[in-house]
């Protein structure tokens, strides 16, 4: 029997033995086995297309020529992939695809000496972009075109005459290249799901657009450059880096710039980076990348403003200086405001080993506690709960997304701050999972769900309240009396009237809720950044509580931007020492004493808003600035102000010193993804100039200011991180759990500010850089200033597109452009903040919470 | 007439792509071409992207993307008309109305079609406008023709 079955298990390839496993294809058997098949349309990945019919097999046994990446495997087979009549078969498909293709370049005598010969055009009879094309060297048509030996093309040479599009920010196309493999189309509708490419028009004029030939940005582009790394051909090449030529190197490492961390790889040549995507000789990155994953890299690393030279201001000018003149008078002056009066503003886009090494910084050497994220929560505590929280529960992997059943999205845009999540919950939509979304207004995620909420902004608690007092409901026997008393029928009534919810929309969410098995809530940030954080984090724990008693249920916070969380972890926080210790429990000041041969300050810190708003009194009197922050007016009345960036800002204009320091690029250290994970960021190329990595400055700026116990190697400050602290999470032994006191209120209402403004934050942001200024490009795919009106409001006041109108709040006010958002639940209002706007509405360098009441009148 | 767009859309159900080609007729039926308004509403409906929708739609000769002219002209490209310089009929055209295939002309007076032979190959270059059949043109013969159409 034995026997049998393994008879019954095999196949032959070319001869070879091959296992043959459930749902495998030819092809890809056949590349297990070493054996090559050639492709053109075939994606790993996505589903096979047999368009390209290059992959064509014979079977013994099987009439015709059956293409190998779509005809499974079966015991028993007999496929021969080399007989002189399937190369033939290739060779004269090879020449019919490219019967429309300019192919001078592929059968030129001369190609091997093509860059010598490159300018003299008249080598070859016609010019159809023979020394235009930016893919030569990374072409597939080149490469089959070699393995099938194809020599010369009998068709003419047909030049379709397709105007190339370069208005599109990241990438240009010319599609007189293309080959209609159907790749873009497809990695960009079902792998990515923004459906902005269908092959339009029929026969011999099908090319790949979008509807009535508008521009990707309208027909919804991401930007993401997936169908950039996708295509065999230069039809769609990149605009940065396209000339480099091939990259000789590529390295793996992972983005800082949001909490997904994507795993990335960063190809470069002579020490400049080509692209960001693919590892050479693959088509895709996979996972994949977003916007600015794949294309701000290459933009910000490169940049032409980048400085790479310490500079100081002398009167009133940057003058150059060596970096030894520029620790000794950094350090000098620090020496001066040791003490409570002195902040670090860090940032969350970088490594744990580099916050670490900053908050060590200015707890040790500069023996204060003042150090603080600038995208930090307002919310002191909520971080240490959500910790608290994941060391009972840690937070489900990437991959459990779509095995949930059901998918509860509150309050979070994912497709701007998140895109690759955005994409697992695109999948998971597609795979017929339930996807809730609830929020105080419809984002481009909410089009890929099955059931939609909008809430009265502000009114999450009451929202919250309503979708455990169904489960509450549904799972009440065994939960204490003191509990589902709170949830008695007029509480709900009040909670469903404030929330503004009621009718089919709201029962359809709730009964999917409480039927589910497998619930996956993602709680987003504007969410999480209101004027009751605790509340909600409770209700949350609660619903958690409930529905685990029963079914799984997990809550993943995805975070505001990069490492956020493992930067606080590390001890960017100015209440907790690295791993959440408190900092006014005199048993940790003990250990950490010890741990770090010192005498901490047991003052308590401030946050980056405090620190800002002492800056009049006095409180704070320097500032070390990472990156850069919106340049708040009390911040010319620093005395010293240090910042540690790659580039010039409006910041500047107050520091007295500019320390060039490396992007991640040219970094290495870890960071903590939303998931839970540490992910590994290496260093792809050497630091530009003369910029060196946070960890270097600091342990220069310590051994002049006599201290030590600091390294400048990433490697050794892991080391010391992990002997401390258990990280990512600590094994919840002490951590209390079950249900939560919850209170219900309504939102405080403010009659001279009336209207709920929801900030819409920018997230083209790097270590606080705004990128719109640095990339032109973005200008185009952003909004920054602007400030959609419900339709109500529109009328009320009386404006039109395009009008200018005044925002007003307790703290200040500004101008927007304004623009209707039919979407918006009556009286309320978006706004794309452009950063500096936020600083007068909210008053502080950051916003504390997603919105704000204000009041708006025509300007 | 443009009001109507949404009505056809909503006596289908939201969400379900299996009606688009149907949807699609609905549309060219009533407007007597597919407008850009319709694409959008039909996408925002049934929850596909506009691309995809007009990438369906221009898969079929059956619809159009520009409103009828009061008169349209075919101008033929087969094999003995192109020889006959049927191009340079286009081309005229191009200057004289301004219009190109698949365009309606701003004043509304004429639509532009390609077609591939229109079964009198002999009297090469033929160009129809609505049901009359010109023969042997040129591109003055044409320019006077055109006059006679309001
Ligand atoms: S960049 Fe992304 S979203 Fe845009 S067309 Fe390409 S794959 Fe689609
Ligand atoms: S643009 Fe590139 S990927 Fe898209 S169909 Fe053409 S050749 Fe294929
Ligand atoms: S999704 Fe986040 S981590 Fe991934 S490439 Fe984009 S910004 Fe980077
Ligand atoms: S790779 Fe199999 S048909 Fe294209
Ligand atoms: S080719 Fe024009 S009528 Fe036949």
């Amino acid at each position: 029997m034995t026997g049998n079955q393994k008879i019954n298990n095999t196949a032959t390839i070319d001869g070879q033995t091959v296992k043959v496993r459930e749902g495998i294809t030819i092809l890809e058997a056949a590349r297990k086995a070493d054996i090559y098949i050639p492709t053109l349309c075939h994606l790993e990945n996505l589903d096979s297309y047999g368009g390209c019919r290059l992959c064509v097999v014979t079977v013994k046994h099987m009439k015709g020529f059956p293409t190998a990446c779509t005809t499974p495997l079966e015991p028993g087979m007999e496929v021969m992939t080399r007989t002189p009549e399937l190369q033939k078969l290739r060779k004269e498909i090879l020449e019919f695809t490219l019967s429309e293709h300019p192919f001078t370049c592929l059968v030129c005598k001369d190609k091997m000496e093509c860059a010598d010969f490159m300018h003299s055009t008249r080598k070859v009879s016609t010019i159809t972009g023979c020394n235009f094309c930016t893919s030569n060297g990374d072409c597939e048509l080149q490469d089959l075109v070699e393995t099938l030996e194809l020599t010369d093309i009998k068709f003419p040479i047909s030049y379709r005459g397709i105007p190339p599009v370069k208005d599109n920010p990241f990438y240009d196309l010319d599609y007189n290249l293309c080959i209609l493999c159907g790749r873009c189309v497809r990695i960009c509708s079902e792998e990515r799901n923004s459906h902005v490419l269908a092959f339009v028009e029929r026969g011999n004029t099908t090319i790949v657009g979008t509807a009535f030939n508008e521009s990707q940005k309208d027909a919804g582009c991401e930007f993401c450059g997936a169908c950039v790394d996708v295509c065999p051909t230069g039809s769609i090449s990149e605009k940065m880096g396209k000339w480099r030529g091939i990259p000789d190197r590529s390295v793996e490492t992972s983005c800082v710039i949001c909490p997904v961390a994507c795993k990335m790889n960063i190809n470069t040549s002579g020490g400049k980076i080509v692209n960001v995507g693919p590892a050479p000789g693959k088509r895709t990155n996979p996972p994949q990348l977003c916007l600015r994953g794949k294309f701000l890299p290459v933009e910000l690393n490169h940049h032409p403003s980048r400085i790479t030279t310490p500079l100081i201001k002398r009167d009133n000018k940057w003058v150059e200086i060596s970096w030894k003149e520029a620790i000794a008078y950094t350090a000098g002056n620090l020496e001066k405001y040791r003490g409570t009066q002195f902040g670090i503003i860090a940032s969350a886009q970088d490594t744990i080993e580099d916050n670490y090494t900053l908050q060590k910084f200015a707890r040790k050497v500069m023996r204060s506690n003042n150090v603080d994220l600038h995208s930090s929560y307002a919310h002191k505590e909520l971080l240490k709960h959500i910790h608290q929280f994941y060391s009972l529960h840690p937070p489900a992997g990437f991959l459990e997304i779509e095995k949930a059943d059901t998918l509860l999205i509150i309050g979070s845009d994912a497709s701007t701050s998140h895109p690759l999540l955005e994409n697992r919950i695109r999948k998971a939509y597609n795979g017929g999972r339930r996807v809730i979304y609830a929020g105080a207004f419809p984002t481009r995620t909410s089009t890929f769900t099955t059931n939609r909420v909008l809430y009265t902004p502000g009114e999450e608690t009451s929202f919250l309240f309503v979708l455990l007092s169904a489960l509450v409901k549904k799972y009440g026997s065994g939960i204490p009396g003191t509990v589902s008393s709170q949830f008695k029928k007029p509480a709900l009534q009040k909670a469903q009237e404030f929330a503004g919810i009621s009718g089919s929309e709201l029962e359809k969410a709730l009964s999917i809720l409480v039927k589910s098995r497998n619930l996956m809530i993602i709680a987003g940030d504007d969410l999480l950044r209101h004027s009751s954080p605790l509340d909600i984090f409770h209700c949350l724990v609660n619903i958690h509580f409930v529905k685990s008693r029963n079914h799984s249920c997990n809550i993943l916070f995805p975070g505001y931007e990069g490492s956020l969380y493992g930067g606080v972890l590390s001890g960017v926080h100015p209440d907790y020492l690295p791993g959440f210790y408190s900092i006014t429990d005199d048993r940790n000041i003990r250990k950490w004493n010890k741990n770090w041969q010192t005498r901490l300050s047991t003052t308590r810190g401030l946050s980056c808003n405090e620190m800002v708003n002492q800056i009049q009194e006095d409180g704070i009197t320097s500032l070390l600035v990472m990156g850069d922050i919106p340049p708040h007016p009390d911040l010319a009345n620093l005395k010293f102000l240090v910042q540690c960036n790659m580039f010039r800002t409006d910041l500047s204009e107050f520091a007295d010193i500019l320390l060039p320091v490396t992007d991640f690029l040219e970094n290495e250290g870890h960071v903590l993804s939303l998931d839970g994970k540490l992910k590994k960021v290496n260093r792809a190329i050497s630091g530009q100039g003369k910029s060196k990595s946070i960890p270097r400055v600091i342990t220069s700026l310590a051994a002049v200011m006599q201290e030590s116990g600091f390294s400048s190697k990433p490697a050794d400050i892991f080391r010391e991180i992990r002997s401390f602290i258990e990280i990512p999470y600590s094994n919840g032994k002490n951590v209390k759990s079950g249900f939560q006191p919850i209170r219900l209120k309504p939102q405080k209402k403010n009659a001279a500010y009336p209207i709920q403004v929801m900030l819409r934050h920018n997230h083209f942001k790097y270590r606080g850089n705004r990128l719109t200024d640095l990339v032109p490009g973005l200008h185009s795919i952003t909004d920054e200033g602007v400030i959609g009106l419900s339709p109500s409001l529109m009328r009320q006041l009386k404006v039109k597109e395009g009008d200018q109108v005044r925002i007003c709040t307790e703290t200040g006010e500004s101008l927007s452009i304004s623009r209707p958002m039919p979407e918006l639940a009556d009286h309320s209002a978006c706004l794309f903040s452009n950063g500096t706007d936020s600083i007068k509405l909210c008053g502080g360098i950051f916003p504390g919470t997603s919105m704000i009441s204000a009041r708006i009148e025509k300007a | 007439m443009a009001g109507s767009i949404p009505l056809i859309i909503e006596k289908y159900e939201p969400r379900d792509k299996g009606n688009l080609i149907q949807i699609l007729q609905d549309v060219q039926r009533t407007e007597g071409y597919i407008p850009r308004e319709a694409v959008e509403k039909i996408s925002s409906h049934l929850w596909i992207s506009k691309s995809e929708v007009f990438g369906v739609a221009s898969f079929y000769s059956q619809f159009k993307f520009n409103p009828p002219g009061r008169h349209s002209i075919k101008i033929c490209l087969g094999t003995a008309c192109h020889v006959q310089g049927g191009d340079f009929l286009l081309n005229a055209l191009k200057s004289v109305i301004d219009i190109s295939p698949n365009e309606t002309t701003e004043d509304g007076r004429f639509d532009l079609d390609r077609v591939a032979c229109l079964g009198c190959c002999a009297l090469a270059p033929v160009v129809m406008i609505d049901e009359t059949i010109y023969s042997n043109m040129s591109v003055i013969k044409l320019k006077e023709t055109l006059n006679q159409y309001e």
